[in-house]
C-alpha cells in the first residue's frame, strides 16, 4: 500500500536550535501511525514540520508520494491534510458553530449530524463562545472540526488531552470509520491506553530522535511504557 | 430648548462622529494587524485633495468618493506588500517605515500641489431648520454618514463570514493557517480597508478643512489619542475614545482657545496612558 | 584618538577651504548636528525614535533669544544662562521620558506619537502666544554673542558646541551607560531581568539628548538674531529624522554627516530640482528598510582602521551592594489568571535547602509561568511569594531581579550585536556599579573572581571581542549562564539550560550547574524534561500538573508514584 503521507530522515527546529533528528515514518490510507513520547522530545515539533509551520533542514515530507516542500501550512490544508494543533485548538472568540462552519460553504449544520449523535455537549454549547469551553471539551471541538474536514490526510496532536475516557472511546470510534473511509492518521499522544486502540504502527521518540518503531504486534509495551513515563 | 444648547450639543455630536470615522481606518489597522500606520492622516490628505480636484474639474461632489477609494485602494495594496508585509514581525521599523511613507506622500502632494492652503466648497451649503436652531445642513449630512458607516462597519464585522475569519486570523493565526485561511490575502485586505477608511474620511472632511499637505499631521495624532483612551479591542472602546477626545477638545476649545483644546487632549491621552494603559474598555 | 583629532582638524580647516558663504551655513547646520547627534543616540543606540526632537531645540532657541533680548547691553548674563537653558531643556526631556516610558508599551509607538504631538503643540503655542514669542513672524532683533563680528568666528563658536556635544556623546558611548543603551534596544527583557531599570535608562537617554539640542538651541538665536516657530516645530524635527537615517544611526558621526551634507544640499537643492524632497523621501525609505547604517556604513573599514585598539589590564569589580546569602525561596498558594485561563492554581513551593532541584511535567503545567511569576513578570492574582524575609510578588522585575534572583531563559537570551565582554561585563555591573558609576568607562575592565573561573573552565569566554551572535547555540547557552551565575544570585532559576544542546555540550553545562549550586551556596531549579539529566542533578523532583503540585520527591519516588504515572501515560478514568 503506498503511503498517504511519508517522512523522511526529517530534522529541523527553531531558530538555530536543532529539535527532531532524523525521523521517519508513514501513514497509508485506512492506517493510523501512533507517534508517542514524553514532554519535549519533540512530538509537536514534528507535527508542524510535517505541517509546514516549521522548515525543514534536512529530510523531506511526502504526501501521496509529492514532496510538499516550501508550502505554507494553508497550501497543504488545500492539498488534501488536515491539522488539529495541541495548544489554542480552537478559535477562542468565536461561537462553537462558527469554529465548526468557519471554511466551509455555508453555515449548515447537516453534516456535523453524527458527531453531534456521539458528542451531545457540542450541539448544546452551539452559540456559546468556545473559550467559555473546558479543556477537553475544546479538544472534542477541534477533533470534530478537523475530522468533518473528510480529508484524505489527518494530523492530530494530542487529541485525547483533558477528555474524558467515555468520549475517548468516542473519538476511537470516528476513527475506525474514517479508517475504514480511506483516511490515512498520524497521531501524536500521551495516552497508551488510547494509543493502543487506534494504532497500526509506532514511533516512539526520545529526545528528538526515534527510539522505538514497530506495528501493534511487533511492537513491545513495557519499553514503550519505559520511555513514555519519567 | 434653548438654542444654544442644541447647537453645541450638535457641535459635539459632529466632533465626536468625524473623529470616530476618522479614527476607523487606524483603528482597523493597529488593532488588527498591530501596525501603527503613522501615514494614516496622509491617506485622509489624499482623499481631501481627492475631492478638491474634482471639484476644480467641475464633476459632482460625489465623485470624489470613488477616485479616493481608487487611489487610496492602490497605495495601501502597494504599501502592504513592499514595506508592511516583510516587517510584521518588527514593530518598531514599521513604525519607521510608515514615517518615511507619510513624508513621502506629504513631500508628493506638496510637489503636486505647492504647500499653500486649498479650499473645497461646501456641496450641500446653507443651513437648516433642526430642533429649534438653525444648523448647517452639510455637517448633519456628515453625521448621519458618519454613524452609518461606524454602525455599518461593526455589524458587518461582528456577524459576517469574512469579519469572523478576520477575527479568528487575529486572535490564533496559526489555526487560521491550518485552516486553509490565507492570512497574507485577509492582512493586505484589512489594511487596505483601512486606508480606504481614511480616504473616505477625507473626502467628508474636505470642505471643512483646509486642504493642505500637512492636514493629515493633526488628523493621525487625534485617532492616536481616540485609541489611546478607548483601547485597541472593541468598537464600544473607539466610540468611547472619540466621545471623550471630541467632546473634551471641543468644549474646551469653544471655552478657550484651540490650542488650549490640543494641550488638554494631549494632557488627557498622556494620563490615560499612564493610569490606564489598556483605554476605558479594558479588554484583555 | 586618532579619529577624534582628525574630526577636529576637519572643523577647524573647514571655513577657510570654503569660503564665507558655506562657513555660515556649515555653521547653522553644525547646531541642528547637535541636536541630530542626541537623536541618534535615542534612535540609533537605546532603539526608541522621537519624531518631536525640534522641541528642545527650539524650546532653548526661544529661552535664549528671550534672555539675550531681556539682558541687551549686559549680554554677559544671558551667555551665562545658556549652559542653564540647555540644561532645562534636558529636564525637561527627561521628564517626558519618565512620564512615558512608565507604562510599558510594546513598540514604542506611544512614545513616538507623543513626542511628535508635543512638538505640534509647542508649534502652535509658538504661533499663537504672540506677547512672548513673537507669534508666527518670530522673536526679533536677538543680539548676538559679545565680541564676535566676523562670520568665521560665529562659524567657530557652532563648531565648538558641536564638538563639545560630540565628545560628550563619545564619551556615553564607551561608558558603560553606553553599553546598556545598546543592550537595551537589543533584548530589554533580559536587561530586566539582569536587574536594570530600563524605563530610567530610556529617560536618561532621552533626557541627554534633550540636553544636546538644548546646546545648538542656545547658541542658534544670538548667531540667526531671529526665532521663528519652524525652529520647534515638526518640519525641522522631520528633517532631523531623515539627517540621521542618511547619515547613519549607528555611528558618532552619522547625523554630523548627515545634517552638514544631506542639510545644506538640501537647502540648495529644494528651489532648483522641484522633486527633490520627493527624492529624499523615498531614499530614506530605502535606506531604513534595506541599508540602516547609511552613509557613514560605507565608512566603516576605514573607520575601523582608525580605531587604536590596545588591550588595557582589567580591574577587580566591586562588592555586590546587598547581602548575598543564600535565601530561601517559598511560593505560597500562589494563583496566577491571564484572561480566564488558570495558569497557576494554589501553588506552594518550599525550596528551603540548598541544592538542586528539578520541576518537571507535562506541557501547560506552568513550570515557565512559575518562574515568570517568580521574576515578577506574572501578576499573582492570590497568594504570597516570599524570598527569605521579603515578600516578592508585586516587585518589578529588575528589582526581584535585585533582591538576587538570576534567571536563565528558556530560549538563549544575550545580547547577540555586543560583544561577548560586554555581555559578562552587564552582568558584574548589576548590584554592584552604583548609578554614577555607570558613566565610568574604567567599569567596562572590570571582572571578579568567578568571572575568572569561568573563562578558565570556558576559554571562549575570554574571547572579548567576538560578537555574541558568532556563538553556537550551545556557547550561547554557556554564556548566558554565565552572565546569570555572574550576578551571584541567592537563587537560580534555570529553564532548560541543556535544550538543543550536544551530548558534549550537555555535560560541559551539566559540570557548571553543579560548580555553581557549589559556589553559590543557595537553591538552583531547574525545569528540565530530559530524565536522564534529572537523574544526574536532581536532589529533589518537583512535578507540576495544571497549575499546581503534583508531587515531589526523589527520582525513584516521583517514578513510583501512580498519580504521576496517570499523568505522564494517560489511563481509563
Amino acid at each position: 500500500m503506498s503511503a498517504c503521507l511519508a517522512f523522511e530522515n526529517l530534522t529541523g527546529g527553531y531558530g538555530s536550535t536543532t529539535i527532531v533528528r532524523d525521523l521517519n515514518g508513514a501513514a497509508a490510507a485506512g492506517e493510523v501511525l501512533c507517534v508517542l513520547g514524553r514532554n519535549g522530545v519533540g512530538k509537536s515539533t514534528l507535527m508542524k514540520l510535517l505541517f509546514g509551520y516549521l522548515p525543514c533542514r534536512v529530510g523531506r515530507v511526502l504526501l501521496h508520494g509529492k514532496s510538499v516542500d516550501g508550502l505554507d501550512p494553508a497550501a497543504r490544508r488545500r492539498l488534501g491534510m488536515t491539522f488539529c494543533p495541541q495548544e489554542r485548538p480552537v478559535f477562542d472568540d468565536l461561537s462553537v458553530r462558527d469554529n465548526l462552519t468557519l471554511m466551509r460553504n455555508n453555515r449548515h449544520l447537516s453534516p456535523f449530524r453524527s458527531y453531534f449523535a456521539r458528542f451531545p455537549i457540542l450541539e448544546r454549547r452551539l452559540t456559546q463562545h468556545a473559550g467559555t469551553l473546558s479543556g477537553g471539551e475544546k479538544k472534542i471541538l477541534s477533533f470534530v472540526r478537523g475530522l468533518a474536514e473528510d480529508q484524505p490526510v489527518v494530523l492530530l496532536d494530542e487529541p485525547s488531552e483533558g477528555v474524558q475516557w467515555e468520549n475517548i472511546l468516542h473519538m476511537d470510534a470516528c476513527i475506525a470509520e474514517k479508517k475504514a473511509a480511506g483516511a490515512a492518521f498520524i497521531v501524536v499522544e500521551q495516552n497508551l491506553a488510547f494509543a493502543e486502540r487506534i494504532a497500526d504502527r509506532y514511533l516512539i521518540v526520545d529526545q528528538g530522535r526515534a527510539i522505538l518503531e514497530g506495528t501493534r504486534s511487533t511492537i513491545d509495551r513495557e519499553r514503550v511504557l519505559a520511555h513514555m513515563h519519567v | 430648548m434653548d438654542p444654544l444648547i442644541v447647537t453645541q450639543a450638535i457641535n459635539v455630536l459632529y466632533a465626536v462622529s468625524t473623529l470616530a470615522v476618522l479614527a476607523l481606518g487606524l483603528a482597523v489597522i493597529f488593532g488588527l494587524l498591530g501596525v501603527l500606520n503613522i501615514a494614516h492622516g496622509e491617506f485622509v490628505m489624499i482623499g481631501a485633495y481627492c475631492a478638491y480636484l474634482i471639484q476644480s474639474w467641475e464633476w459632482p461632489y460625489l465623485v470624489a468618493l470613488p477616485l479616493a477609494l481608487a487611489i487610496c485602494g492602490v497605495i495601501g495594496w502597494a504599501v502592504e506588500w513592499i514595506m508592511i508585509r516583510p516587517l510584521y514581525r518588527r514593530p518598531f521599523d514599521t513604525l519607521v517605515a510608515t514615517w518615511g511613507l507619510s513624508l513621502l506622500l506629504r513631500k508628493i502632494a506638496e510637489g503636486i500641489f505647492g504647500l499653500g492652503f486649498r479650499s473645497v466648497a461646501i456641496p450641500l451649503p446653507g443651513t437648516v431648520d433642526f430642533l429649534g436652531t438653525e444648523y448647517p445642513i452639510y455637517r448633519l449630512v456628515l453625521i448621519a454618514i458618519s454613524l452609518a458607516v461606524v454602525a455599518g462597519l461593526v455589524i458587518w464585522y461582528g456577524s459576517s463570514r469574512t469579519g469572523s475569519r478576520i477575527r479568528a486570523m487575529v486572535s490564533n493565526p496559526e489555526l487560521a493557517q491550518a485552516q486553509g485561511m490565507s492570512v497574507r490575502q485577509l492582512a493586505a485586505g484589512t489594511f487596505i480597508v483601512g486606508t480606504c477608511l481614511a480616504g473616505l474620511g477625507g473626502v467628508m472632511i474636505a470642505p471643512l478643512a483646509p486642504v493642505q499637505p500637512f492636514m493629515g499631521l493633526d488628523y493621525v495624532l487625534r485617532a492616536f489619542f481616540v485609541l489611546i483612551v478607548g483601547g485597541l479591542g472593541s468598537v464600544l472602546g473607539l466610540v468611547s475614545g472619540a466621545a471623550v477626545i471630541g467632546g473634551f477638545d471641543s468644549v474646551i476649545s469653544a471655552v478657550t482657545t484651540t490650542t488650549d483644546g490640543y494641550f488638554a487632549v494631549l494632557v488627557l491621552a498622556i494620563l490615560f496612558l499612564w493610569l490606564r494603559p489598556r483605554g476605558i474598555i479594558a479588554h484583555s | 584618538m586618532r579619529t577624534a583629532s582628525s574630526v577636529v582638524l576637519v572643523a577647524i580647516l573647514l571655513p577657510l577651504g570654503l569660503g564665507q558663504f558655506w562657513s555660515y551655513q556649515l555653521g547653522l547646520y553644525a547646531l541642528y548636528a547637535t541636536a541630530a547627534v542626541g537623536l541618534g543616540l535615542c534612535w540609533g543606540q537605546s532603539g526608541f525614535l522621537p519624531l518631536g526632537q525640534a522641541l528642545f531645540f527650539g524650546l532653548a532657541a526661544y529661552l535664549s533669544g528671550l534672555a539675550f533680548i531681556a539682558f541687551r547691553g549686559v549680554s554677559a548674563i544671558a551667555v551665562a544662562a545658556m549652559p542653564f537653558i540647555a540644561i532645562v531643556s534636558g529636564g525637561l526631556a527627561y521628564a517626558i521620558g519618565f512620564l512615558v516610558f512608565r507604562r510599558p508599551s510594546e513598540s514604542g509607538a506611544y512614545f513616538s506619537m507623543i513626542t511628535l504631538a508635543l512638538s505640534l503643540l509647542a508649534f502652535q503655542i509658538a504661533t499663537t502666544w504672540n506677547s512672548v514669542t513673537g507669534g508666527f513672524n518670530g522673536l526679533k532683533g536677538i543680539p548676538g554673542l559679545p565680541g564676535l563680528d566676523d562670520i568665521s568666528d560665529v562659524y567657530y563658536v557652532s563648531a565648538a558646541a558641536l564638538l563639545a556635544v560630540l565628545a560628550l556623546a563619545g564619551w556615553l558611548f564607551k561608558a558603560p551607560i553606553g553599553v546598556l543603551w545598546r543592550a537595551l534596544a537589543q533584548n530589554e527583557r533580559r536587561l530586566q531581568l539582569f536587574g536594570y531599570d530600563t524605563n530610567q535608562l530610556k529617560s536618561v537617554a532621552f533626557g541627554v539628548s534633550g540636553l544636546m539640542a538644548g546646546i545648538g538651541g542656545v547658541i542658534y538665536a544670538p548667531q540667526q538674531a531671529i526665532v521663528t516657530p519652524q525652529v520647534v516645530g515638526f518640519g525641522l524635527s522631520a528633517d532631523l529624522v531623515i539627517w540621521v537615517a542618511i547619515g547613519g544611526r549607528r555611528s558618532l558621526l552619522g547625523p554630523v554627516v548627515g545634517t552638514l551634507l544631506v542639510g545644506s544640499l538640501t537647502a540648495q537643492l529644494r528651489d532648483t530640482l522641484p522633486f527633490w524632497e520627493v527624492l529624499m523621501a523615498l531614499f530614506f525609505i530605502v535606506i531604513v528598510l534595506v541599508f540602516p547604517q547609511g552613509i557613514t556604513g560605507l565608512a566603516e573599514p576605514l573607520a575601523r582602521l582608525l580605531r587604536a585598539r590596545g588591550a588595557r589590564p582589567p580591574i577587580l569589580a566591586a562588592k555586590n551592594s546587598t547581602d548575598r546569602l543564600p535565601a530561601r525561596l517559598t511560593l505560597d498558594g500562589v494563583g496566577v489568571r491571564i484572561g480566564e485561563v488558570t495558569i497557576l492554581d494554589r501553588l506552594s513551593l518550599d525550596f528551603d535547602q540548598a541544592g538542586i532541584f528539578c520541576v518537571i511535567g507535562p506541557n501547560g503545567a506552568g513550570k515557565t509561568s512559575m518562574f515568570n511569576v517568580v521574576s515578577g513578570e506574572l501578576a499573582t492574582a492570590s497568594g504570597r511569594i516570599g524570598l527569605g524575609e521579603t515578600r516578592v510578588n508585586g516587585l518589578a522585575p529588575h528589582r526581584v531581579s535585585r533582591l538576587g534572583v538570576g534567571r536563565k531563559l528558556q530560549i538563549p537570551s544575550v545580547f547577540p550585536d555586543l560583544t561577548i565582554a560586554d555581555n559578562l561585563t552587564i552582568a558584574l555591573w548589576s548590584g554592584r556599579a552604583a548609578r554614577l558609576q555607570l558613566f565610568d568607562p574604567r567599569l567596562r575592565r572590570w571582572t571578579s573572581p568567578v568571572l575568572e573561573e569561568l573563562k578558565g573552565r570556558y576559554p571562549f569566554l575570554a574571547s572579548d571581542a567576538r560578537k555574541a551572535a558568532e556563538l553556537s547555540h550551545g556557547e550561547q547557552q554557556i554564556l548566558e549562564l554565565a552572565m546569570a551565575l555572574l550576578t551571584e544570585p541567592r537563587i537560580l532559576l534555570l529553564d532548560e539550560p541543556c535544550a538543543g544542546l550536544s551530548p558534549d555540550e550537555t555535560s560541559a553545562v551539566i559540570d557548571l550547574i553543579r560548580w555553581a549550586a557549589r559556589r553559590l551556596g543557595g537553591a538552583t531549579i531547574v525545569i528540565e524534561h530530559d530524565m536522564s539529566l534529572v537523574k544526574e542533578l536532581a536532589e529533589l523532583v518537583y512535578v507540576l500538573h495544571n497549575g499546581t503540585l503534583l508531587a515531589k520527591g526523589s527520582v525513584a519516588a516521583i517514578q513510583a508514584d501512580p498519580a504521576v504515572r496517570a499523568v505522564y501515560v494517560g489511563g481509563e478514568k
